[in-house]
């Protein structure tokens, strides 16, 4: 059963670039339960998505249903069953962790049992033990961002919008915030976020979705938006090769000093042997979701062009 | 959420976001006091000993009028700095609960300064208790009125930058301009009716009136000369100001 159902919903903002269409006719249905992510460039309509849907944001058309409601119409009928850590958001400077968690859940209506249980869970839980009576001004960035997801993640909501929850926070801190994500979802929570670390969406997400230019170019699960790329294994170079000679293997993509191959898996042993001969140090792999997203999106770009 | 779950929340936001940086850091409360004791002590070297206690009336109702300014500018830093007024939004909160809270936030930062100045009131100018509980009640309204318009002015904006010098601009014509730090005697007659333009006069002229001041503006429609008048102006300004904040203001953006 589907519990965020959208259909055709459109934003067009009019603003000094001429008309954007931050989305244009977006259909989306999210079962209950699932752990969804949301891809796409900047600017691509991941945010305005989610603020329409979160009824944040007025649509200019289409329709968005949660758990049945139509978030347009009835808000306030759909707002009790969701959360939301906005993209960038900041804790109040003057409070801790433990403080902003326990007062937000106390004025959404938890009582004060509850409230104080599910605050020294997801205190844990996140490892934000050592910091829980500082002040958020004396806190680092990566961890104000985990008192903001902690703050959300314990309502336990029916749905969570997450858009961007890992933004600045080391590999250590993510980790420990998809596990809390997991467990909401094993909980019952549905779950759409928005990310930019490809690995996290390949770690974490059941289905995603990848929206370019407010339409969606692809649905799917992880894996099955890897096979769409033709060529399936990536060699990375350090040194030895020019971008021109290796073009004729397939494609590739300058990285900062290194450059990628993506090739067929029957030319990698000829492309291996020319690279032990001149020296040059080689690995050999699989395409990872990065480059599944750089060529889809890639794509749409052109095609668009 | 039910109407009793409302109110419970809306003064649980007024406890961490007034109360506890108020506790924390008590020097936020000294940036209350300034500017209106500033005012009195200008008045209280220049101006005649008799006009005084309009003076300290006006520091009560100048505090009472600031609350709005204070509002304004906290909820937009909320709503655009810190993106936290999204996360109210998508809640069960109201947005009235989230207003009112926000509001009640900001009379607990103006609380010391309103005590003290009625304080000074009573002690220069005595009145009796049925006048003191008339004058709070003006007080309440005024701190009403002024925060439904700061919240309102505050969402029709998308930049911090503009709304700085808004507020004090806004809040600061309000409180010096109209009569409410003298009495509306001072103005020509055949003017005194332009008073009436700035929904702050409303307030100064219950103040004065229920503490027995007088010096109220007399014009030639008898009804503009009652007390009931100034109520009424007063309560309608606030509850338009209070449905233009729900109905147009950024609770959901368009
Ligand atoms: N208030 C606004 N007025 C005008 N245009 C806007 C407004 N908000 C967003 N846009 C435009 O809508 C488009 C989609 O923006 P959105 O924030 O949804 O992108 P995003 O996918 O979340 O990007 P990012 O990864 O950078 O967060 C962009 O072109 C953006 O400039
Ligand atoms: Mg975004």
């Amino acid at each position: 059963m589907a519990v965020l159902e959208a259909t055709g919903v459109s934003k067009v903002y009019h603003g000094r670039r001429g008309t954007v269409h931050a989305l244009d006719g977006v259909d989306l249905s999210i079962p209950k339960g699932q752990l969804f992510a949301f891809l796409g460039r900047n600017g691509a309509g991941k945010t305005t998505f989610i603020k329409v849907a979160a009824t944040l944001l007025l649509p200019t058309s289409g329709e968005v249903r949660l758990f049945g409601e139509d978030v347009v119409a009835h808000p306030e009928a759909v707002r009790p069953y969701i959360a939301l850590v906005p993209q960038e958001g900041r804790p109040f400077f003057h409070m801790t962790p433990r403080e902003h968690i326990y007062e937000y859940l106390r004025v959404r209506g938890a009582s004060g049992e509850s409230a104080k249980a599910r605050t020294e869970e997801i205190l844990e839980a996140m490892g934000l033990r050592p910091f829980e009576q500082e002040p958020a001004y004396r806190l680092s960035g990566g961890v104000q961002q985990r008192t903001l997801v902690a703050m959300i993640l314990a309502t336990e909501a029916p749905f969570l919008f997450l858009d961007e929850p890992t933004l600045g926070m080391d590999p250590f801190g993510r980790r420990q915030v998809w596990e809390v994500i997991r467990r909401a979802t094993r909980k019952g929570s549905t779950v759409l976020l928005t990310t930019h670390y490809l690995d996290e969406a390949e770690q974490l997400a059941e289905e995603l979705a990848v929206i370019e230019g407010g339409k969606i170019l692809y649905r799917g699960a992880p894996e099955a938006l890897k096979s769409t790329v033709k060529r399936e294994v990536r060699l990375q170079f350090s040194g030895g090769f020019t971008r021109s000679e290796l073009g004729e293997y397939g494609e590739v993509i300058e990285d900062r000093k290194r450059l990628v191959l993506l090739t067929t898996r029957s030319r990698v042993r000829e492309i291996t042997e020319r690279a032990l001969e001149r020296g040059s140090e080689i690995t050999v792999g699989p395409v990872t979701l990065e480059e599944a997203f750089l060529e889809l999106v890639g794509r749409g770009i052109e095609e668009e062009e | 959420m039910s109407f009793r779950s409302q109110a419970y929340a809306a003064l649980r936001i007024c406890y961490f976001n007034g109360i506890m940086p108020l506790w924390r850091s008590p020097l936020l409360i000294g940036a209350v006091f300034l500017t209106p004791f500033s005012f009195l002590f200008f008045l209280y070297v220049i101006a005649p000993r008799a006009l005084f206690p309009f003076g300290v009336v006006g520091g009560v109702l100048f505090t009472a009028l600031f609350t709005g300014n204070g509002m304004l500018n906290d909820c937009a830093y909320l709503r655009l700095e810190r993106q936290l007024q999204q996360v109210y939004v998508a809640s069960p909160v109201r947005s009235l609960t989230y207003i009112l809270g926000m509001a009640l936030s900001e009379l607990a930062f103006a609380l010391p300064a309103m005590v003290l100045f009625l304080g000074i009131l009573l002690v220069v100018h005595p009145f009796g208790a049925l006048a003191f509980a008339a004058l709070v009640g003006v007080v309440l309204l005024t701190w009403l009125m002024a925060c439904t318009l700061g919240f309102f002015v505050s969402t029709l904006f998308q930049q911090l930058r503009e709304i700085w010098p808004l507020g004090t601009l806004i809040f600061s014509t309000l409180s010096v301009l109209p009569p409410i730090f003298y009495p509306a005697t001072v103005i020509p007659k055949q003017w005194q009716w332009v008073a009436y333009l700035a929904p702050s006069t409303y307030a100064g002229q219950l103040a004065d009136g229920v503490v027995g001041l007088g010096g109220g503006i007399t014009t030639s429609v008898a009804f503009l000369n009652t007390p009931l008048f100034d109520l009424v102006g007063l309560g309608a300004i606030t509850l338009l100001l209070a449905a233009a904040a729900t109905y147009f203001a950024r609770w959901r953006e368009r």
